[in-house]
């Protein structure tokens, strides 16, 4: 099981099928959250994250691939592209240095 | 966090399946999909320049042929050959696509998709095969030449016999659509393209096929009704205002903003989780899809090039000219239908267990937290 310490996270991968549209718009709302903590954020498709991922963020739908794409990275799975739990938990963990896990 | 681990594994097993047809879905919409930008200026050339356009114009309309002909397919088999290896891949894809550009009497869009990363497998075994046999000093020699030497036997193989095949099939997947339209069949299309959809397959069903075959019709006709099947705004407007009204009380405040980055700025990816949160709405999806298609078959409607994102902009960019009145119809009804028959569903829904409904979300939305 992957896992990571907020305070050990540089960088936020947001994964979905084309790394073009939905990844896209929720990268660019979460770095307008995490630039404070120096946290960067960078869209990809799923298939093609970096092996070097710490973290990815996807629906829940594609959880499986971006695992698979990045197997010592810790997924992240949402349900809804605006407010959904993941990104909260995220960005507490990321501030108050709590650990995540896949 | 035991409860979730869980479920999340269950849901990994469960996803095996869809993750494969996702990864088959994804290498075919991959070789599209970087390049709409292209589609996109050879949409507005030809909205506006060819004799039926908006300012028709035979100078500026000599740019249409070159760019689907040669521009679109050579992006995409370059694009394919990438995918498989590189940068030397990409190279060779480009090559053999020249082959059934050339042996080929239709703009060859699949037969671009099939021998670029089809090329570009060929190349990678003999790179892998020779790897590491090569004298110091004759690298480059052999980079070259191999790359060289198989990229033109690929292109004489396109050129003689996969460039006809593959325009044999195109003339047959053609006559199916058309049988499909003249029919009155393509509205069943919804009922597996909706659900689809809705399973993160959008771009592959979308780029990876209606797309192709759309602008092989539309460099015949001008015009094609397939690059409306998959893209009409509607049915996800509908849903969405339905959720709006009538939706679990606590998903409500999301709506407008979804509705706002679905309906203009394209991404249906948004509407997806609505309804994977009531899997019942996507009967209403199926509803407002069948609709839009219907209407417009029955008005005759299409689109001069791939509407990319699936936005209202898109659609108004690249509907010709007079065919504004059966677009804003199409996709109005196909909203309207899938929103009364959403908003039935969800108001059945909570009749039976009002209580439950907002429990079910926050569940839901737990369990989305692992």
């Amino acid at each position: 099981m992957p896992s990571i310490h907020g305070s050990e996270v540089k960088q936020v991968i947001i994964a979905c099928d084309a790394g073009m549209g939905s990844s896209v718009m929720v990268a660019s709302t979460m770095r307008a959250k995490l630039a404070k903590y120096g946290v960067e954020v960078i869209h990809s498709p799923v298939d093609e994250i970096p092996v070097e991922a710490s973290v990815v963020l996807c629906h829940a739908g594609l959880a499986a691939r971006a695992q698979s794409t990045a197997p010592n990275a810790v997924v992240m799975p949402f349900q809804v592209f605006m407010g959904d739990p993941a990104f909260v938990k995220l960005e507490k963990a990321i501030s108050d240095g709590e650990t995540l896990e896949s | 966090m035991s409860l979730p681990d869980a479920q999340v594994n269950k849901n990994r097993e469960d996803t095996g399946i869809g993750a494969q047809v996702q990864r088959v879905g994804r290498f075919l919409s991959g070789m599209i999909m970087p390049n709409i930008g292209a589609f996109i200026a050879w949409g507005l050339i030809t909205a506006l320049f060819i004799p039926t356009g908006w300012v028709p114009n035979e100078n500026l309309a000599e740019l249409v042929g070159p760019m689907i002909v040669y521009l679109l397919p050579l992006l995409i088999g370059y694009t394919g050959g990438r995918m498989v290896h590189g940068q030397r891949g990409a190279v060779i894809g480009a090559i053999a696509t020249v082959g059934v550009i050339v042996g080929a009497e239709v703009p060859m869009f699949l037969g671009a998709m099939l021998i670029g990363p089809l090329a570009a497998w060929v190349l990678k075994q003999v790179d892998t095969a020779i790897d590491g046999k090569v004298k110091p000093g004759f690298e480059m020699l052999i980079d070259n030449f191999t790359l060289g030497i198989i990229g033109a036997g690929i292109a004489i193989l396109g050129k003689l016999t996969i460039g006809p095949v593959v325009s044999w099939f195109v003339d047959r997947a053609g006559n199916g659509v058309d049988f499909l339209v003249e029919n009155g069949l393509l509205p069943l299309t919804s009922i597996f393209v909706e659900p689809a959809k809705v399973l993160f397959l959008n771009n592959a069903i979308n780029h990876g096929v209606l797309s192709p075959l759309g602008v092989e019709q539309a460099s015949n006709t001008g015009k094609s009704i397939l690059f409306m099947v998959e893209t009409n705004p509607g049915p996800g407007l509908g849903i969405l205002l339905a959720f709006w009204l009538f939706g679990p009380r606590l998903v409500r405040a999301t709506v407008p903003g979804a509705i706002v980055i679905h309906f203009f700025g394209g991404i249906h990816e948004i509407y997806f989780p609505y309804i994977l949160m009531k899997p019942k709405m996507i009967i209403a999806a199926i509803a407002g899809g069948m609709t839009g298609l219907f209407v417009g078959v029955l008005m005759n409607n299409g689109l001069v090039a791939p509407p990319s994102p699936g936005s209202i902009f898109a659609y108004l960019t690249f509907t010709p000219p007079g065919g504004h009145i059966g677009m804003l119809l199409q996709v109005t009804l196909a909203a309207a239908v899938s929103f009364a028959v959403g908003a039935a569903l969800l108001k059945f829904g909570r009749g039976e267990k009002a209580e439950l409904t907002e429990e079910d979300v926050a569940a839901e939305r737990a369990g989305a937290v692992s």
